[in-house]
Formats: structure tokens, C-alpha cells, sequence
């Protein structure tokens, strides 16, 4: 009785220290990342371990030449490409094998994590807490952003050290290539940050986890392979800017300073647009979609 | 507790909230009326969660207009819909709901089983929510809204879908939570024996508007001791003979409500039926519950 009176005056009295709004932000989306990558997604970790063996296996492996760039080839029979492994693989997050899994693990993580808030309305338990509206998408985009960033920035910069290592280790090369390690990092960033808004996007205005997942994959691939025939047919660069691959890949190259080029048909082709254009449709889908979702919210917070 | 000023909420054309002013103590507060009277559209804006198209709001002391998601750390909230997800056990979720909070790891842990403890839970604790029945999640619910040990909880319709013994049960689990914590309760129903069991004060919304506000025990006891009168004829010389005898009817209900002193009332109710030409129908010494109340004030 004694013990039981205890509980009850605890309970009573408890008074529970709580910490600032930004911890629980991070909090939230710190358990979210590690729920991601818990074994309960075996997709997403399968995903997480294929995309480091491609690294690994051909940039790392199987790497030759100078590092970075000393060595320019040409790729293409007209001589108009030059490029060189190590930026091609920086690059390739747009360009190769990587990206399919990249856009297939973006799609996987991103697609419950605000569909299953909405599906079993859990999202006006999140809401009622001390969280504004932007802390609750931010908390759903660090998981996603973070785990982008294990198979973009991360491999790459195992990359940078396998590089550092072929060129003997020296601190020199360290101090002449910080641009290149900082626009590892951007583009990593880049990548992550995009990939997990459209996810988010496709999360909110499809509440249904697998259904997202799909449609998210549709969108960003589909709509690349149209606009790919659609170039061929019309041969107007601007036209890649209504494809997402595309439109990420231009301002990739544009990071690494470098001519952006795509491959289609079995060919390579450059592309000349002026960057405002670039950037602004860039930031009219990134707004549109941060706006959108912030709408969505909106309604399921005022109504049941 | 909360005080409104003045509130106006309006979803374009629709008026949810019209001119809305109310003083409301602190205790167990119970707010009734109708679907659609905006009792759900006081508690989010009480919540933050929506904003007043004008008017002021203080919760706990606090400007609503300044303050509207930190002010939520001394609120509890329970929402009236199955909001739970599934793929969790019961811990689980107490304990992420008191994280999201801002509780430490271990402060949410100790809390999570204290209140289960209360619940009665025992190993079900651990199992998945999917397989948790009606009244198990409705606690679940409740308790996920004191888990940070809130100076308020505003609860949202806490006994909808429920079977009368879970009913009674979730009833008798809020009066017992509320009661052990020491928390203050916004209880928004339209269920009126659910006022009756939990609150002490009551709060009665119609369109948008407040038509009554008074004390539990008072109004029962009040209403208790009338003597309910159903007529044919003239109504308006009925209740001018009983004037005339020191007696004052009310309109109440379907007829009329006349105070009850002592028996003798009935007599003076039958000698003034007779002298106005009355037809007596009926003549009751009403044990009227808050339906009653409530239905005169919403009419």
C-alpha cells in the first residue's frame, strides 16, 4: 500500500523537464533516420549496402588513372567531351548506375513518412504537440535527407581518400584539392536536401506508403525518358529542365564547374542553357512542393 | 484557466465561432452542444493549432496570439478520432509521444509505465496497438495526453464509439487519471452523462455562441426540485393564477416548470389549472438530468 501511495504522490507531483523546440526537432528526425535504417527495411538497407559496393567496387577497386583529372579522355567519337573518372563518378550520382539506386532508395525512405502520419491520422498527435508546423516537415526530412547523404556525400568522399591515397598521401594534394572536397559535399547535399523535398512531396500528396513510393519513381524516371524522346524530337536544351534527373544533373555539373552534358540515344550531348533559367525552374518546383506540402499540413491540422 | 474575448472564426462563408466570450475556471470543464456547434473549433484554437479571424485567446495565462506552440507544453490533448499508429506497441508510442514532447529518454520511460501501471496494464503493454480493442486504445489515447503531466487536457469527444461498459470505463479511468495527477480537464461532448460523471463545470456552445455556463451540482440541484406541468388551454392565464398564489412558471421543455416548495404546490397547481379553465395533462415532480437542460438551453 505504502509502495502504491509512493507511485500515486509521484505521479502527482511529476512535473517533466522539457527541452527546447530545436532538440526535439532533431530528436525526432535523428529516431526517424535510425528507424530507416533499422532491419525492419530490408529494402532500404539492401539498397544502402548496393550502392557502397558500386562505389566501392568501381571507383574504388577497380580505379586507375591520375587523380583528379590529370588525365583528360575523350569520351565520344566526335572529341567534343573530355572528362575524367574520378568527376564523372562525382557526376555519376546523376549519370550512372548509382542514380537508379539512388532514386529507388529516395523513393523507398521517403514515401511513409508523412503518408503513414496521415494514414492513421497520428500526424494530430505530432501536431498538438509544442512543434510548429515547419519543425514537424523538418523532422520528417532530416531521416531521409540523412540517409541520402550515407550513399552520396559519404562514398564519395571514401572516394576523395582512396584518391589522396593513390596520389602517396600527400598534404599537398589535400590542400589542393579542398574545392573538391567541398563540392562533395554540396552536391551531396544537393542530391539529399532535393530528392527528400520531392519524396516528402510525393509522401503527403499520396498517403499511401507503396503508392508514393511508385509514383515517386514514375515521376522522376518517366518523366525523364519523355523528355528524353521530346529532346530528340524538338532539339531544344530547355526542354530537359521538365525532367528532375535532368534538371539535377545540369546544376550537378555546374557545382563541379564543368560543361553539363547528357547521354541519350547512345549519345552524348551538351547542353546550353542560361543559369537563371536553370535555377528558376529549379526553385519554382522546390518552392512548389515546400509550399504544397505546407498546404496539405494545413488542412489536416484544422480539420479532423 | 482559458479566457476568450470576443472570438470570431469563420470558414469562409460558415461561422464556426460568432462573437465567442467566456471566463473558463479552472477544474474539470465540460462543453456541450450539438455537432457543428464549434466546440471542436474552441479547442484547436485553445490548442493553437488554428487561429481566430479576430478576437483574443489566453490559455494558462498565456496570449495565444504570442505563444502558440510553446504554450502546448502545459496542454495534454486527446483528439476524438483513432489516431494511433498501429505498428507500435502501447510503450512504445507513450514513450516517442513523450520525446516529441521534449521529455528525456528516461524521464518518458519512468512516466510511460507509471501511467500504465494506473491503467491496469499489464503485459499488453508490449503487444502492437493493432491488437488492442476500443476502450484499450481510448486510453492509450488519454494517456498519451498526460504522459508529460500537462496542467490541462482537452479532450475531444473521449468516449465516441465506445460500448456502455467501455463507456463507463473510460469515463471512470479520466475521472481517475485527472483526479491522481492533479490536472485541470477541457472536456468538449455532446454526450451528456459524460458531463454529468467527469466535469464540475459546464459549458453549453450553440451556434457559435454561449448560451449557458454554470456549476454542475448547482444546475442538478436547481433543476431537481421543479415540478413539470403539461396544459391545454390558455398557458398565459394559467401562469397569471399561479402568480396570484406567489407562484412564478417558467417555459420548460415541452410545457411548463413550476417550482417545487412542498407538496402543497401540487394543489395550488391544480386549483390555478381549474380557475384558468385549464385542462391539466400532466403534473410530474421532475427528476430532470442535464438533457433536459440542455435541450431547453439549445432550443
Amino acid at each position: 500500500m505504502k509502495e502504491k501511495a509512493q507511485v500515486s504522490e509521484r505521479f502527482r507531483e511529476f512535473k517533466a523537464e522539457l527541452t527546447s523546440r530545436p532538440s526535439i526537432v532533431l530528436g525526432m528526425g535523428l529516431r526517424g533516420f535510425l528507424r530507416l535504417l533499422s532491419l525492419k527495411n530490408p529494402w532500404t538497407l539492401a539498397l544502402v549496402a548496393l550502392i557502397w559496393l558500386w562505389t566501392l567496387g568501381f571507383y574504388v577497386l577497380l580505379s586507375t588513372g591520375d587523380y583528379p583529372c590529370e588525365n583528360l579522355e575523350f569520351w565520344d567519337s566526335s572529341g567534343d567531351f573530355k572528362r575524367c573518372q574520378p568527376l564523372v563518378y562525382y557526376n555519376d550520382l546523376g549519370l550512372g548506375g548509382v542514380r537508379l539506386f539512388l532514386v529507388t532508395l529516395a523513393a523507398i525512405s521517403s514515401s511513409g513518412l508523412i503518408a503513414n502520419d496521415m494514414t492513421d491520422q497520428s500526424l494530430h498527435l505530432y501536431l498538438s504537440r509544442p512543434i510548429s508546423r515547419l519543425d514537424y516537415l523538418i523532422a520528417r526530412f532530416i531521416p531521409v535527407f540523412l540517409l541520402l547523404m550515407c550513399v552520396t556525400a559519404l562514398p564519395n568522399l571514401i572516394v576523395y581518400v582512396n584518391q589522396w591515397g593513390e596520389a602517396g598521401l600527400e598534404f599537398d594534394w589535400i590542400k589542393n584539392h579542398k574545392w573538391l572536397l567541398l563540392d562533395i559535399l554540396i552536391l551531396g547535399s544537393f542530391y539529399s536536401a532535393s530528392y527528400s523535398i520531392i519524396g516528402l512531396t510525393f509522401s503527403t500528396a499520396i498517403n499511401r506508403e507503396s503508392w508514393a513510393a511508385g509514383a515517386f519513381f514514375l515521376f522522376v524516371y518517366g518523366s525523364a525518358i519523355i523528355i528524353e524522346i521530346f529532346y530528340l524530337i524538338m532539339r531544344d536544351d530547355r526542354v530537359l529542365l521538365l525532367s528532375i534527373i535532368h534538371l539535377l544533373d545540369i546544376i550537378g555539373f555546374y557545382i563541379f564547374d564543368t560543361q553539363p552534358f547528357f547521354m541519350a540515344d547512345f549519345g552524348l550531348f551538351g547542353i546550353d542553357i542560361a543559369d537563371i533559367e536553370v535555377f528558376g525552374v529549379f526553385i519554382l518546383i522546390i518552392g512548389s512542393c515546400g509550399i504544397f506540402v505546407n498546404w496539405m499540413i494545413s488542412q489536416m491540422e484544422a480539420n479532423k | 484557466m482559458i479566457e476568450a474575448r470576443n472570438v470570431i472564426k469563420k470558414y469562409g462563408a460558415v461561422t464556426a465561432l460568432d462573437d465567442f466570450t467566456v471566463d473558463i475556471p479552472e477544474g474539470k470543464i465540460g462543453i456541450l452542444g450539438p455537432n457543428g456547434a464549434g466546440k471542436s473549433t474552441f479547442v484547436k484554437i485553445a490548442l493553437g493549432l488554428i487561429r481566430t479571424t479576430s478576437g483574443s485567446i489566453t490559455v494558462l495565462g498565456e496570449d495565444l496570439d504570442r505563444n502558440t506552440v510553446d504554450i502546448r507544453r502545459k496542454i495534454g490533448y486527446m483528439p476524438e478520432h483513432d489516431c494511433i499508429p498501429n505498428s507500435m506497441t502501447g510503450v512504445e508510442f507513450l514513450i516517442e509521444m513523450g520525446l516529441v514532447t521534449g521529455m528525456s529518454l528516461q524521464s518518458a520511460t519512468q512516466r510511460t509505465h507509471e501511467i500504465l501501471g494506473h491503467l491496469m496494464m499489464g503485459e499488453e503493454k508490449y503487444r502492437k496497438i493493432e491488437e488492442y480493442s476500443g476502450g484499450m486504445r481510448q486510453k492509450i489515447k488519454l494517456a498519451q495526453g498526460l504522459i508529460h503531466g500537462p496542467e490541462v487536457i482537452f479532450l475531444d469527444e473521449p468516449t465516441s464509439g465506445l460500448d456502455p461498459k467501455a463507456r463507463q470505463e473510460m469515463l471512470e479511468t479520466i475521472n481517475g487519471l485527472t483526479e491522481v495527477s492533479g490536472t485541470n480537464v477541457l472536456l468538449s461532448t455532446h454526450i451528456l452523462q459524460d458531463v454529468e460523471t467527469v466535469c464540475d463545470h459546464v459549458i453549453i456552445v450553440n451556434n457559435g455562441k454561449l448560451q449557458m455556463q454554470e456549476n454542475v451540482k448547482k444546475l442538478m440541484q436547481r433543476q431537481t426540485d421543479v415540478i413539470q406541468v403539461r396544459i391545454g388551454g390558455s398557458t398565459e392565464d394559467f401562469v397569471k393564477q399561479l402568480k396570484k398564489s406567489g407562484i412564478t412558471a417558467t417555459s420548460g421543455g415541452r410545457g411548463l416548470h413550476v417550482p417545487y416548495v412542498n407538496d402543497k404546490t401540487f394543489e395550488q397547481i391544480v386549483d390555478s389549472a381549474v380557475k384558468s379553465n385549464c385542462q391539466l395533462y400532466e403534473m410530474e415532480r421532475a427528476t430532470i438530468t442535464m438533457d433536459n437542460v440542455y435541450l431547453e438551453v439549445v432550443d
